[in-house]
């Protein structure tokens, strides 16, 4: 999946920039972290701490904990956390 | 709305508290403020609605938004009149433990807001945290790409991003229908929409549609929009498996038999970017059992959920449960029950009578939703799409394996398969796998089982919070 994945027509907040792995994101002020990289099409959120396989959201609600990220050390749920300036983010690993 | 600042109070108090910012909470709420009292929900998500009736972040416009169903209407309705009252919404709010009200002690919960540690005192609680979905294994669907119903509507009603180019939906129930409706509105090609249950389900499920005019009309909104993008459901058949390297680039579907069993001979791949699955919903039950409520298991309903009694009164002296922690039922359910809960929650406080009209529409709709319901009980054979190997509990990487091995073990206490095998001891906290382990376990003849128990923290918050918690 390459892209932007966000729907047209639609008129969206200011300009937001964070990293993820240190890669610069343009996201919207208002989008979750999950979703801002989701619509860059980098799905992959964290690697299962046994088989080390890629793990990416799931219910997008909050609930199954599957997009667990690091944030200045804390681990936070991509898709209840907005994005913010100069935000850093990192894959998570273990949920 | 925004994150407390330093002069935010931990503690609030208010003659009610309600959990849950969704059309149940969202009635409720209005009824009790408008008899003066003072009242206050506690949302997790950023703006009301709950799961239903979701918008756009704050600043975004549609210049064309796509076609609602009816349903949205009062949806509208309720974030209008509530935008107007004096009722206190607070945002970004987890609740993460509670205690009932008794005698002049009040109820309390607490909850975590940003970075800081609060507590609600109140005089009656009601409980409205809605429901998830119900997810059924199968291999392949830990790799990303495949997503719950819910989360693509999320994506495309909550945030206008497309979850993929082209999409297949599977699971059961009327939920399936809205998910292909989003998916289409947003240009993602829908490849396929796979009811699991039999085409006759759709003949069950008639007598109670047709019970409501307001469904009725849903229905009819829902099968205009399929017929206008070319989608039809087949029955019987599902997701058996998602493959691709690293994502879903393919997914393999075929028929089931009446059973639910997979039949391997019908099985064909298409080329998919995302897969959306959802065998219905699931009950949040867990402030519920916290507070002392009883639940109790109907699979109509979606299995364990809180037994509320007339106007929503639980066992437990003035906690009150509405909407799908009450039972899946919809957002008419939620919303009946939100007014005649709300209602008896201002009569209790102010001692007046209420009008017993609004309980009759509340349990009216309520058997209306049981009846057309009851026609999508997840098919057993389903639970054994989930191969050896597949991942059953996604925290601790449990396998069917383990737990059928962990079964053989500890027989008859979920509990003891549970501890058997680490599944649900993660930090979900086993709300998206118990269900299946208790169906993989049984061999999906999902005998009712000890009932779940509630663990505290109710969901994870940071230590900090916990250990700054206000006490009193
Ligand atoms: C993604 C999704 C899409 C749906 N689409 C439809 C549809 O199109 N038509 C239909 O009839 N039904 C739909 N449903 C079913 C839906 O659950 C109900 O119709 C309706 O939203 C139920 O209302 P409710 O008030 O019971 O709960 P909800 O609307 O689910 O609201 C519950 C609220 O409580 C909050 N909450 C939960 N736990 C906590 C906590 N611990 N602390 C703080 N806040 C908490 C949640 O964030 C949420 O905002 C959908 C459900 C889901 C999950
Ligand atoms: S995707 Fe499920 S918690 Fe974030």
């Amino acid at each position: 999946m390459s892209g932007d994945l966000r729907i047209g027509g639609i008129r969206r907040g200011d300009s937001v920039e964070f990293t993820f792995e240190g890669e610069r994101i343009v996201a919207q002020k208002g989008e979750t972290i999950a979703m801002a990289l989701w619509a860059h099409g980098q799905r992959v959120l964290r690697n299962s701490s046994r088989d080390g396989g890629p793990r990416a959201v799931l219910c997008n609600m909050g609930v199954c904990y599957e997009c667990l990220v690091r944030i200045d050390g804390a681990v936070v749920r991509a898709c209840m956390t907005e994005v913010e300036n100069g935000m850093s983010v990192l894959r998570g690993g273990k949920p | 709305m925004s994150a407390p600042t330093c002069e935010t109070p931990a503690t609030i108090d208010a003659d009610v508290g309600i959990v849950g910012a969704g059309p149940g909470g969202m009635a409720a709420a209005l009824r009790i403020a408008e008899a003066g009292l003072s009242v206050v929900i506690l949302d997790e998500g950023s703006r009301p609605g709950g799961q239903i009736f979701r918008q756009l972040p704050d600043g975004f416009v549609h210049a064309n938004p796509p076609a609602e169903p009816p349903s949205h209407d009062a949806g509208h309705d309720l974030l209008h009149a509530i935008s107007g009252a004096t009722v206190r919404i607070e945002q970004r709010a987890t609740v993460w433990d509670a205690t009932p009200p008794r005698g002049d002690e009040p109820g309390r919960l607490w909850f975590e807001q940003g970075s800081a540690s609060r507590l609600l005192r109140c005089k009656a609680i009601v409980l409205a945290p809605g429901a998830l979905d119900r997810c059924v294994p199968f291999p392949g669907w830990t790799l990303p790409g495949v997503i719950t119903a819910g989360a693509a509507q999320v994506m495309v009603r909550g945030y206008g991003i497309k979850p993929g180019a082209r999409a297949v939906v599977a699971g059961s129930g009327p939920l399936l229908l809205p998910t292909v409706t989003a998916l289409a509105s947003a240009g993602v090609k829908v490849v396929a929409a796979l009811e699991a249950a039999p085409r006759i389900a759709a003949l069950r499920a008639l007598p109670g549609v047709l019970r409501s005019g307001a469904r009725l009309r849903e229905a009819m909104f829902y099968a205009r929009q399929l017929w206008r993008t070319g989608v039809t459901l087949q029955f019987s058949h599902a997701v058996f498996a998602a493959e691709g390297d690293g994502c879903v680039q393919r997914a393999v579907i075929g028929k089931l038999d009446r059973e639910g069993n997979p039949i391997r001979s019908s099985a064909k791949s298409i080329d998919v970017d995302v897969v959306c699955t959802g065998y219905g919903l699931v009950p949040s039950i867990e402030i519920g059992q916290r507070l002392g409520c009883k639940a109790v298991w109907n699979e109509a309903r979606g299995g364990w959920h809180i037994e509320a009694l007339s106007f929503g009164a639980t066992n437990v002296e003035r906690v009150f449960a509405v909407g799908e922690i009450a039972g899946i039922g919809g957002s008419e359910v939620a919303i009946a029950e939100g007014h005649a809960t709300g209602a008896m929650v201002a009569g209790i406080l102010q001692q007046r009578p209420v009008l017993s009209a609004l309980r009759d529409r509340a349990t009216s709709v309520r058997r209306a939703a049981d009846a057309m319901l009851r026609a999508f009980v997840v098919p057993k054979g389903v639970f054994s799409l989930a191969g050896d190997d597949t991942i059953v509990c996604r925290c601790e990487d449990v396998s069917a394996a383990c737990v059928r091995d962990a079964a053989r073990l500890h027989g008859d206490s979920l509990r003891a398969i549970k501890m058997g095998c680490r599944a649900g001891m993660g930090p979900c906290q086993g709300r998206m796998c118990t269900p299946n382990v208790q169906a993989i376990a049984t061999r999906g003849s999902c005998q009712q089982w000890d009932e779940p128990v509630a663990q505290v923290p109710l969901k994870p918050v940071r230590t900090q919070t916990i250990l700054s918690a206000p006490t009193k």
